[in-house]
């Protein structure tokens, strides 16, 4: 075996510390090395030439670089390795410029520090094996589920750059809660025209395939291609068909619950999900409906103006696409308020969630948007409770975000509708951030019929509801006061959706300690799961509002244009885990240490198995194997053994 | 310390230290002490790992075996760790190490496990001198206490 080592001077940054002719000298005499050479700056093109053309000519078996940080400098001189016809991974740096030359006081110190580091290298470099980095065909294609803010917009950006998009929506329309928002925090801007245009771009798009009233039933194979099956209920209506003329609704003679109204009001069987919803079709409510009941119910087939558009024997589908990436957009949900018995919510009174009253407060609404109460007067006060289960450590410690600002948003939309009426904010903390927030805030402190009254703990909030108005009683300063609210709206929570849980079973994307998807890095890479090829935008990963979604949508669409780029392979880093077969006991201690589910269960032969294109090269698996089975390429055992021999020779 | 210890205590005993640094917080943190320029005593040797998570407790052992009086395991702070949770096996490993050790013989002090972020070069200087002076007065390491690593393996991998 042949060693070149190569001993970067970097100007005078390491020479003027440590001789590189004592260095040359010590180091000659290391086994297999057959040549020390220094260079000026190793990293400049001057010295990428020499260090090239001398690879060639030496033609050694393993490099040494003796130079700065690997951190910094690996990859180029991997790549001027590479260039000279040797294998990158046959070639090991030392960090002589930023952990001896610049750290060592003493020069015959740094010396021998520099010796014993460069024996470590060389004993490791002559253990390593060539590594390839290996290429795999991707699917262009990606599955977005959801279509909320986050869904539609990531859908759309893909779209735009030519991708097919495979759009998964759960209910019969598009658009995610902020469909049933009249007005938005921070400027009241009108929802609808909002995100209506932007579900229109989706429905025109010849790049989307929209799929609603559909759910992810199975995912099986791993970044770049999946294998996605979907179900689709049976919406009875073909889409294709209908008109949207609203015909068969009014025949039909069911009335049950309305979702959209959180069950404020009734709808029928046969119903479009939201009025200017799309797609503008309505779907029938199979469980509400006569047919289900065995009657032979017919009347919105008859009042049907288009043939066919009726089904009743539509089926549910299972569907499969072939796609390289996923992007998870499923939103959120709001916490359960019913698990605060004192604040009197779900027991028939004048006590609403913040969704229930932006129905409430909707021309679209259950009351079209006059806003009364149940006996049908207008409220004379309303009383809004933030932080309804947020920061409250017994139940959810953060902070939701969102709901101080649609809190100012409903003072300001009471008193638009209501100018006499009294808003009482019961808070814990008031949060606006943002450039434009602290202008509904500023209006609701300004407001004569606004009042602010901060609470510290949510239990000593007692709401009785009762004879048309609720008593709220709360202790200030010591005393217990109380006044009367016509209506008490809650804030709840922002907490992960049901699907959640279901849908990271499927994928093996994992959840965090609040049940929201669990991001690759906080701050740097929330919009990706730590699984390769899945991403996540929108509510499902945090709280947020819809500017973030939205952001966040298009940087998930970003992730997957940059990292499954078209027309270019997918490269797999060879840094990676491998089992050797032969010494496995199929234990499998470590599936349950890889934090990226990247190691399978050979069942025939009982052994694990790791999915390289996973396998981020940690190689927590690898010290967790009790049988020596698993190995860390490029940090084996055999290599590590022999770098701490050497250093400490 | 035994009086065995203090008699083979030179003057001029210079610790051994293997350091095992993580590639991404405590590895960085001993490069951007080298950008601060600040001197520290030169017995650390680092041997890079992607994670600490990476640390086998037989990598410990060998170094003992093989000259080292003093190991000083770095990774990052916990919620830190570019994979999530290496540094949490690691710290469990440590753990258990020492009680290995301490059946040994060998004291804990020998085997010093801490956080460095990648911008904590203060800390790393820091971590890396008191290791130093520790050792320095511990002495150098009795090397029949060592437990052999489970050599078998070992060799089978290397050779």
């Amino acid at each position: 075996m042949k060693i070149g080592v190569y001993f970067c001077k970097c100007g005078t940054n390491i020479a003027e510390k440590i001789d590189p002719e004592r260095v040359e000298k010590e180091v000659l005499s290391l086994p297999h090395v057959a040549y020390c050479k220094s260079c000026e700056y190793l990293c400049s093109e001057e010295g990428k030439t020499f260090l090239e053309q001398d690879l060639k000519d030496e033609k050694p078996d393993r490099v040494v670089i003796s130079a700065c940080s690997p951190r910094d400098y690996e990859r180029t001189f991997r790549e001027c390795v590479a260039a000279a016809q040797i294998n990158p991974y046959l070639m090991q740096m030392v960090n002589v410029r930023e952990q001896v030359a610049w750290v060592t006081a003493d020069p015959e110190q740094a010396a021998q520090k520099t010796v014993h580091h460069i024996r470590g290298a060389a004993r490791r470099v002559s253990l390593h094996a060539p590594l390839e980095e290996k290429e795999m065909e991707v699917s262009p294609n990606v599955l977005v589920v959801g279509a909320g803010p986050a869904g539609l917009k990531a859908a759309l950006a893909l779209a735009e750059s030519g991708r097919k998009v495979i759009l998964v929506e759960k209910t019969p329309v598009v658009g995610g809660l902020p469909v049933r928002y009249e007005d938005l925090f921070p400027n009241l801007e009108c929802g609808p025209c909002m995100l209506e245009p932007v579900e229109a771009e989706v429905f025109q798009s010849k790049h989307i395939e929209i799929l609603t009233l559909s759910q992810v039933a199975e995912v099986v194979g791993y970044c770049g291609n999946f294998t996605v099956k979907i179900r689709q209920a049976p919406r009875f209506v073909d889409i294709g068909k209908c008109i949207g003329c609203n015909e068969c609704v009014g025949p039909c003679p069911v009335s049950t619950p309305d979702e959209v109204n959180c069950g404020l009001n009734q709808r029928k069987a046969m119903a479009f999900a939201i009025k200017g919803g799309l797609p503008n079709a309505p779907s029938i409510d199979m469980q509400a409906c006569l047919r289900a009941k065995g009657e032979d119910c017919t009347l919105c087939r008859t009042a049907c103006p288009v043939e066919g558009t009726v089904n009743f024997d539509d089926q549910e589908r299972i569907l499969e696409r072939n796609v390289g990436a996923i992007i998870l957009a499923v939103g959120s949900s709001l916490y359960d308020c019913t698990v605060f018995p004192n604040l009197a919510y779900g027991k028939g009174g004048e006590v609403y969630t913040s969704l229930e009253f932006e129905r409430l407060l909707s021309a679209s609404g259950p009351i079209g948007g006059k806003l009364v109460t149940r006996a049908g007067t207008p409220p004379r006060s309303v009383a809004i409770l933030h932080c309804v289960g947020s920061l409250d450590e017994h139940h959810k410690p953060y902070c939701s975000g969102v709901c101080c600002q649609y809190a100012f948003k409903f003072n300001q939309l009471v008193h638009h509708k209501l100018p006499e009426a009294k808003v009482f904010h019961f808070y814990r903390e008031l949060v606006t951030p943002g450039k434009e927030e602290c202008g509904l805030l500023a209006r609701a402190m300004a407001h004569p019929h606004a009042q602010f009254i901060r609470y510290g703990n949510l239990a000593d909030l007692k709401v009785q509801s009762g004879d048309g108005t609720n008593h709220i009683r709360y202790p200030e300063g010591g005393a217990e006061r109380d006044l009367d609210a016509d209506m008490v709206v809650l804030c709840p929570a922002i907490v992960p959706s049901e699907d959640s849980k279901q849908l990271a079973a499927i994928v093996e994307a994992g959840l965090d300690k609040f049940g929201f998807f669990d991001e690759l890095h906080g701050r740097a890479d929330s919009g990706q799961s730590k699984i390769r090829g899945i991403f996540l935008a929108g509510t499902c990963q945090s709280p947020k509002d819809i500017q973030g979604s939205m952001n966040q949508g298009m940087a998930a669409a970003g992730y997957v244009l940059s990292q499954l780029a078209t027309g270019k392979k997918l490269k797999i880093e060879p840094i990676t885990a491998q089992v050797r077969e032969e010494a496995c006991s199929g234990c499998q201690v470590c599936r349950g240490v890889c934090p990226y589910k990247a190691i399978g269960f050979d069942l025939d032969h009982q052994v694990s198995v790791v999915n390289p294109l996973l396998c981020h090269g940690c190689g927590n698996c690898v010290a967790a194997c009790p049988s020596g089975a698993m190995e860390g390429n490029h940090f084996t055992m055999a290599q590590i053994s022999a770098e701490i021999e050497g250093v400490l020779q | 310390m035994t009086a065995e210890n203090v008699n083979i205590q030179q003057d001029n005993f210079e610790p051994k230290i293997v350091g095992f640094l993580c590639n991404w917080c405590s590895y960085a943190g001993a490069d951007k002490a080298g950008l601060a320029q600040t001197p520290y005593p030169p017995n650390v040797r680092v041997v890079r790992f992607m994670c600490s998570g990476r640390m086998d407790p037989q990598f410990v052992l060998q170094a003992y075996e093989k000259g080292a009086d003093g190991v000083l395991i770095l990774a990052c702070h916990f919620g830190d760790c570019h994979y999530k949770e290496g540094n949490f096996r690691a710290t469990q490993r440590h753990r258990m190490l020492l009680h290995l050790l301490k059946q040994e013989g060998i004291e804990a002090e020998r085997c010093r496990f801490d956080y460095v972020s990648a911008g904590e070069n203060d800390k790393f200087v820091q971590v890396v001198t008191e290791m130093t002076e520790t050792i320095r007065k511990l002495g150098p390491l009795h090397r029949q206490f060592i437990p052999k690593p489970n050599g078998d393996s070992l060799h089978d991998q290397a050779t």
